[in-house]
């Protein structure tokens, strides 16, 4: 069981680049002027990309650039410069056969960036922007399994189904770790600053997580909420509880919850509709 | 009239030496043929040439420590080297033991020598010049490009960060360098997005940018913007809240060193009193103290008017 382990990291510590949904590069190749209009919505649509979001922060945190913490897309922006930035989001890739999960998990990602991002301006945290940064990542490790191992993948969509599991407990049963535990080495070996690679470690797992305990419990709240919202795909339709550390560490509670989930109803129209303007479908919104 | 290019070529090899010196003269440049190796290192140190041309070919050892020598000092790292090699040769170099810039084969075809030879001395320039860490231009450049600029409608911005040397003692240097290349690439970006000008690094965390003087305010602005945004990812929570943190001045007392920031002399250089360049980083000092007296970063623009 241990080689599949090891294997698997190796191939993450190989990987430079992921690929990403065609709508999001059909919509940045349409961008072609260099006014501030689309600068600005290049930055919109680079945010709310897992896929772009993590290249581009690889890139701002690389050796060859010398910086060691920049943590945000807007950071990123400035200190790569418009030209950087856009001439690596049209280099992506994208998936070759496009499933529709793939939409799925791009719309949860996106919605769990959100849903952070409210919860640490309602809670007055430090770092909101890292926060939905963070949350943005999470489940990057899902995009890596999906394409390092499909094979695997079809026997984790199974056992989801048949057997009613987690995602992640498949994940354990089948290839030996988790997409959590993959998504934060691949964050690790794309020079992730911790207050990023930490919350998408221990998404999962609240109390194993160290210096940046704050916003992995924001991550693991916001998660939830929107597995709980049933928006997007995540990969199982199962709601685990919040874990009890991340009430504990936040002093959130029932009433700031009720405010929250209250904001984020517009909210998550909000990204459906951008979801679907870039997947170029015209089919209205809800 | 320019003084004309010097090329020196060092050769065992008289009959190709006397050659290279013909056709190398009928292009201009002034050449010295030097045939031994032996004492070659003292006429260059006293006089060294533009470019040197070394014959790899007939004396290859003594080239070789020749070329390895003059490049273990920094002072001559800048002087182009351009190897002459056997055909063939290049496949068994060692190149990471014979540090050259370029190298053409013999037999020698002369039209490819004068390209390389213009092409070795481009690159130099272009290269020479640019400050390590950032790669951004350095002394030379900065004064060429203010002293074209002079007279015309356009402003010389003196940029630098405030508190830097506590900050380097404390966080040490490696952490001061990151602060430097992050400066300096927020200048050239805003720089470029803003559309387009010069941007050079004086030293240290001293820069200049210049550009038309009717963006000269609006590009300091957002350079102090972003540095002021992205200097807080250096701080850890506490830091940030508190706005300063513990180090010791000058005098080597305790004292509270508050967070980086910047300050940028704007002096537009179609201001009177202006005629040479020498004069416009004196005004940019007297502007720097002005900027310096408040806390946080400023932009302070030479308002001097014609009286």
């Amino acid at each position: 069981m241990d080689e599949k382990r090891n294997e698997l990291k190796k191939i993450i510590m190989d990987t430079r680049t992921l690929p990403t949904l065609p709508g999001v590069i059909h919509k940045l190749n349409s961008l072609t002027e260099n006014d501030k209009a689309s600068v600005q919505e290049m930055a919109r649509i680079v945010s709310s990309d897992q896929v772009l979001s993590a290249r581009i922060l690889r890139l701002a945190n690389s050796p060859s650039y010398g910086f060691y913490r920049v943590s945000t897309i807007s950071n990123a922006m400035i200190l790569l410069g418009v030209n950087v930035v856009k001439s690596l989001a049209l280099s992506s890739s994208i998936f070759e056969i496009m499933e529709k999960n793939s939409v799925g998990l791009w719309e949860h990602s996106l919605a769990v960036g959100v849903a952070a991002n409210l919860i640490a301006r309602k809670l007055n945290l430090p770092e909101c922007e890292e926060i939905s940064t963070a949350a943005l990542l999470h489940d990057i490790g899902k995009v890596i399994i999906s394409l390092k191992c499909s094979e695997a993948e079809q026997l984790i969509r199974d056992m989801i189904r048949d057997r009613g599991m987690y995602m992640r407990d498949a994940e354990r049963e089948t290839i030996d770790t988790d997409h959590a535990e993959v998504g934060g080495w691949l964050a690790k070996s794309w020079f992730l600053p911790d207050k990023l690679s930490e919350p998408i470690s221990f998404h999962h797992d609240v109390a194993l997580s160290g210096n940046h305990r704050i916003k992995t419990a924001v991550v693991h709240i916001a998660d939830v909420l929107i597995k709980a919202c049933g928006f997007g795909d995540s990969g199982d339709c199962y709601v685990p509880q919040i874990q009890q550390i991340a009430w504990d560490v936040l002093k959130f509670n029932e009433q700031a919850m009720a405010e929250i989930i209250d904001e984020l109803e517009d909210k998550l129209v909000e990204v459906k509709n951008f979801s679907l303007e870039l997947q170029g479908s015209d089919a209205p919104a809800y | 009239m320019p003084r004309p290019t010097r090329i020196s070529c060092v050769s065992s090899d008289a009959h190709l030496a006397s050659h290279l010196q013909l056709r190398l003269q009928s292009k201009d440049f002034q050449v010295a043929i030097i045939p031994s190796i032996e004492g070659i290192l003292g006429v260059f140190y006293s006089d060294p040439p533009d470019l040197l041309i070394v014959d790899l070919h007939s004396d290859p050892d003594a080239s070789i420590n020749l070329v390895t020598t003059l490049r273990s000092d920094s002072f001559f790292s800048t002087i182009p080297i351009i190897g002459l090699i056997a055909q063939g040769a290049c496949n068994t170099m060692e190149w990471d033991r014979c540090p050259l810039d370029d190298f053409i084969t013999l037999p020698l075809r002369f039209d490819e020598l004068f390209s390389r030879i213009s092409l070795a001395l481009s690159r130099i320039k272009r290269i020479f010049d640019n400050n390590p860490l950032t790669r951004l231009p350095g002394n030379t450049s900065i004064q060429k490009a203010i002293e074209e600029a002079m007279a015309t409608d356009v402003s010389v911005c003196y940029v630098d960060i405030d508190h830097f040397k506590p900050y380097n003692d404390v966080f040490g240097f490696s952490h001061g360098d990151e602060v430097i290349r992050m400066l300096a690439r927020i200048m050239f970006n805003t720089v470029r997005d803003s559309g387009g000008g010069f941007c050079g690094h004086i030293g240290g965390d001293d820069f200049v940018f210049i550009l038309p003087s009717a963006r000269a305010e609006g590009v300091s602005q957002t350079i102090i913007g972003f540095f002021d945004r992205i200097v807080l990812d250096l701080f850890d929570e506490d830091t940030k809240a508190r706005g300063y943190y513990e180090g010791t001045n000058r005098k080597g007392e305790a004292e509270q060193i508050p967070l980086l920031s910047l300050s940028i002399a704007v002096v537009p250089l179609h201001s009177p009193g202006i005629r040479h360049a020498a004069k416009v980083a004196e005004i940019a000092a007297e502007l720097k103290k002005l900027a310096k007296e408040s806390v946080g970063s400023r932009c302070v623009i030479d308002q001097r008017t014609a009286s």
